[in-house]
């Protein structure tokens, strides 16, 4: 066997990017990022004024990453369509990213199958498959260098940073912030690239979308008979007691439609808000030992694709418990 | 004086959230042992139980995870 000339050159890599790392952490020191819950602003003025029930629409920093992440997705979309349509012509056998992606779907759609019935998958599938694949791609782009770092620096209203001129690349001023804190007529940064799933109106909104679609398909699915879950007059003539007890306990259930709204909005946004947190304080306290920084981002991906799943998973699961029957179970258990 | 009041509260206030870590260990620390109890049984199902109590982990661990955000939140005075 040739198993001397095998050479783990890129634990060298690793290596040689590790001390790279300590060096450039002593020079560039790192500051504490400006850590808000809501979005901060790149440009004071609004954009434009909506009318009456909206106000002012701004321009902040979770919309250019917003942007950025619909530009990769529908290059994905251009090169996987490409490469199916090329291998339909040739021999059938899909290569490259059409065949990575063809492999993605096919694992979601058998999970898929395996918890709703095959009439009903196809129904569920699309939303199950277009979350999971956003909200990772959404959570991914998080971790690339230069997000949550590179920006504009505004005037601190409370404490803040002083700034070293760089000098002039592409006709702009380039400061860099000092960790030397000053009272007051310091300067703060508002990055340009902030996370899109640090943003609570980006997983409020795909949360609302999610719980309206689980309501839809449970209507498609079973027709009128989907509202007898909430409003439950099944066993209310014949035995009056337990009748009414089970009319209370559908009404419950609309406010549990509701908590849904809610846990998902929070799960999502307080697991990307604390990686954010994480990886701040343990670079601004542990300074040049950027390698517990490092190790949290890798935390991060792993956080990032599991919030992912669990969105697209638990989406998936409701849908699924709708398109099944409340009422027939319930009254085969007694 | 005032003020190192509002720092002992701001201390004690972050430990004190941080008390619901403690539920999300014990959600954890039953999950991993309930799906070891079925690998251990039925080695056959390891796969499809470790993709479930993983996803059970994600859960509980987000529980974890809400605390330590408002404990940072409480630290770092952003409220």
């Amino acid at each position: 066997m040739e198993q001397e000339t095998r050479r783990p050159w890129r634990r060298w890599v690793v290596l040689v990017l590790m001390i790279a790392g300590f060096v450039l952490a002593g020079i560039f020191i790192p500051v504490r990022p400006e850590i808000t819950v809501a979005p901060e602003r790149l440009i004071e003025k609004p954009l434009f004024i909506l009318p009456k029930p909206f106000g002012p629409f701004y321009l902040v920093n979770t919309l250019p990453t917003l942007v950025a992440t619909w530009i990769i997705l529908g290059i994905i979309a251009y090169f996987t369509n490409r490469s199916l349509k090329k291998s339909a012509q040739t021999d059938l056998v899909p290569r490259g990213i059409g065949n990575v992606m063809e492999t993605l779907l096919e694992v979601l759609y058998n999970l898929t199958e395996s918890s709703a019935s095959s009439k009903y998958a196809r129904m569920i599938f699309p939303w199950f498959a277009t979350i999971m694949i956003y909200v990772l791609l959404a959570n991914l782009l998080k971790l690339i260098p230069g997000f949550e770092s590179i920006g504009v620096i505004h005037p601190a209203h409370g404490e803040g940073y002083l700034t070293k001129e760089l000098g002039t690349f592409l006709g702009f001023r380039w400061d860099l912030l000092t960790p030397d804190k000053v009272e007051e007529g310091g300067s703060i940064l508002a990055p340009f690239f902030r996370g899109v799933s640090v943003d609570l109106n980006f997983t409020f909104a795909l949360a609302i979308i999610s719980v309206f679609m689980i309501q839809v398909i449970g209507f498609r699915a079973q027709r009128f008979g989907y509202f007898s879950k909430f409003f439950n007059t099944r066993r209310m003539f014949k035995v009056p007691f337990f009748g009414a007890m089970d009319f209370i306990v559908g009404l419950l259930e609309l406010i549990s439609e509701l908590a849904k709204v809610i846990s998902f909005t929070f799960r999502l946004f307080f697991n990307m808000f604390a990686g954010i947190i994480l990886v701040a304080v343990a670079a601004f306290l542990l300074g040049k030992f950027t390698i517990v920084a490092s190790m949290l981002y890798l935390f991060e991906l792993f956080v990032g694709l599991i919030q992912a799943f669990v969105f697209g998973m638990l989406t998936m699961v409701f849908m699924a418990q709708a398109t099944q029957g409340h009422g027939e179970e319930h009254t085969e258990a007694h | 004086m005032e003020e190192s009041i509002i720092l002992a509260g701001r201390y004690i206030g972050a430990g004190l959230a941080m008390i619901g870590a403690a539920g999300a260990g014990v959600g954890i620390g039953l999950s991993v042992q309930g799906a070891l109890t079925g690998m251990a049984r039925n080695p056959d199902t390891y796969g499809n139980l470790l993709t479930n109590m993983i996803l059970g982990i994600a859960f509980s661990e987000a529980i974890a995870i809400y605390c330590l955000a408002i404990a940072f939140l409480i630290l770092l005075k952003i409220f």
